[in-house]
């Protein structure tokens, strides 16, 4: 009899550990497809981005110091590897897009483009879309930070290799920039 | 321990609590099986530990007969549900012609997920409603109102039908089925149990005597004479016993039932965001089916709807759904969702959509800073997302 409550307590036991380790191996799994949603979100971004420029320089060639600017952003998020790095890349281009799209007041033309609008409206969805899915990888990430930090999960999470993950985010000063998606005045 | 940070691990505990629940009916009919043998034990009229013995060592060979019906009554639901549903709702099926919008946004939601496209259906009613039903492959249907397809955005449209597949993926339907049959048999069992024995004791004290004659329990005798002088002292203690093991089974069964629907609702309200990712979605939507929903339908079949309000009630134990604000509370917990506060209740009508769908083109996207949200970090960064292709379209 009390061989069999040892032998019972320790099967429950077991099943408990491999359903936490389960549960940590989903929750990885899903900060990985989080973040390759925010991938494509992103791509697409930077796919349109090369666009913009030669449209607005069909209009405005002489601003070569914003455009060159819009275009090292850009390549900057491209090549960025770490969501850190990302995050800290995609506000420089965004930041360097609202610039862009400030300069189009100056030109009536290329407001009036049917093309230059077209791509702004892109644009400004995309931004929506980055938002939404960083907001999901986010909290993907915090789920799954908050319980490798857990008992007893803690115990083992750093020698089975589950490590923390970094947000898709910037500090505070930064973040307001992100938010305001790209100002589009007319 | 197994705690909830965040939306997958809100979903996973939520299922083990459903489990739990849904294994509480078995041990009602198990209880129910012991009630029915006090009852057998009592027509021996033995003492009250006597009685007690006894019922302990029938109750096993009820359970095969409990099981069985069980079994039975099943089957019958499995089968009948689908004609309820169809009959009761009024509802009429939809091709992609009929409703080009509403194809489209579950039919992209089915693709993410791999899974067949479950039927559509149309009630050609103002109220804010919608459900999924059908209990096996193929037969999966999910039907909304009118009033939702007028009401509601794009992306409300798609959090509200990725609900309802949730509650398909989850086979929500069958469970249901499987509740409302143990809750039927139990209630039956009382029925007929406490109204039987009250007959049998107290009219046929012969056939008492004869059972437990036959059944080898001593004093048969002693219950005849007894149970005629009406003051079989240990039957009527056992009978008692029985009839309060009845009333609990039964309160319990409806309880235990309600408790799993509601949780189902939260688990609907979770898939949702997980297939959407637009946490905010699903609580606009929520937000402007609160106190629009009501609708006449069978009781079966309300609780399989994206709200029922008539059942809030106070305590909340015997609602079928949780209220709106406990599933958007949920929603933010866990979701990283920001509500907006509830809607005026005037601009939640038939037709308009509010104002949380400025132009995309105007300066500030999101105008009006949003109330406090609760997401994990805490800082309300894009309200409710105004999308080019949110426009209503009626």
């Amino acid at each position: 009899m009390g061989l069999w409550i040892v032998i019972i307590v320790i099967v429950l036991i077991a099943i408990y550990l491999v359903m936490i380790y389960n549960r940590l191996v989903s929750l990885r799994q899903i900060t990985g497809q989080a973040w390759s949603d925010v991938s494509v979100q992103l791509k697409q971004r930077h796919d349109l981005v090369p666009n913009l420029v030669e449209t607005v320089k069909g209009y405005a060639a002489h601003e070569r110091g914003t455009l060159e600017a819009v275009t090292q952003a850009r390549n900057a998020a491209v090549a960025a590897s770490s969501p850190q790095a990302q995050a800290a890349a995609e506000n420089m281009l965004t930041g360097a897009l609202r610039q862009l799209f400030a300069l189009s007041e100056a030109y009536p033309d290329l407001k009036a483009s049917q093309n230059f609008q077209q791509l702004q409206g892109d644009l400004s969805d995309l931004e929506n879309k980055i938002a939404a899915s960083r907001r999901f990888f986010n909290n993907a990430v915090q789920e799954y930070n908050s319980s490798i930090q857990q008992f007893p999960a803690v115990l083992v999470a750093g020698s089975l290799g589950f490590t923390p993950k970094t947000f898709f985010d910037v500090d505070d000063s930064e973040r307001a920039a992100v938010n305001a998606a790209p100002q589009v005045k007319f | 321990m197994l705690g909830s940070y965040g939306l997958s691990t809100y979903i996973w505990n939520n299922r083990l609590k459903s489990l739990v629940l849904l294994a509480g009916f078995p041990v009602l009919l198990l209880l129910i099986c012991f009630g029915v043998a006090l009852l057998i034990a009592a027509w021996s009229d033995p003492s009250v530990d006597q009685g007690l013995a006894d019922a302990i060592a029938i109750t096993p060979q009820l359970v095969p007969v409990a099981l069985g019906g069980a079994a039975i009554w099943f089957l019958i639901a499995w089968f009948a549900n689908t004609g309820i549903v169809a009959m009761a709702t009024g509802a009429h099926g939809i091709e992609r012609s009929d409703n080009p919008r509403l194809w489209n946004i579950l039919e992209t939601l089915c693709i993410s997920r791999g899974i067949t496209m479950p039927r559509l259906s149309i009630i050609d009613t103002g109220a804010l409603n919608a459900f999924a039903s059908g209990v096996h492959k193929g037969q999966y249907r999910i039907t909304v109102t009118r009033g939702l397809l007028e009401a509601l955005n794009d992306q409300e449209l798609e959090a509200v039908l990725a609900h309802e597949l949730t509650h398909i993926e989850n086979r929500d339907v069958q469970l249901l089925v499987i509740a409302a049959v143990f809750v039927g048999i139990v209630s039956l069992a009382g029925d007929v149990l406490i109204r039987g024995p009250r007959f049998f004791l107290f009219n046929t004290g012969g056939y008492g005597g004869g059972y437990s004659g036959g059944s080898g329990y001593s004093g048969g005798g002693r219950s005849r004479d007894r149970s005629e002088r009406g003051g079989g002292g240990g039957a009527i203690v056992l009978v008692l016993i029985a009839v309060a093991i009845f009333l609990i089974a039964r309160l319990l069964a409806i309880v235990l039932r309600l408790a799993m629907s509601r949780k189902r609702e939260f688990l609907a309200d979770a898939g949702s965001v997980e297939l959407t990712k637009n946490p905010d979605a699903m609580i606009s939507a929520l937000r402007k089916i609160a106190g629009h929903s009501e609708m006449p339908a069978p009781a079966q079949i309300q609780e399989m709807f994206l709200d029922h309000p008539a059942a809030h009630g106070l305590t909340g134990l015997f609602d079928t759904h949780p209220s709106i604000d406990d599933r958007i509370a949920a929603l933010v917990r866990y979701g990283a969702g920001r509500d907006p506060g509830p809607l005026p209740q005037v601009s939640a009508s038939t037709t308009t959509v509010p104002e949380t769908n400025p132009a995309p083109t105007a300066p500030h996207p999101w105008g009006e800073p949003t109330p406090p949200a609760s997401g994990p970090w805490g800082t309300p960064e894009t309200p409710p997302a105004p999308h080019p292709w949110g426009e209503p379209q009626p």
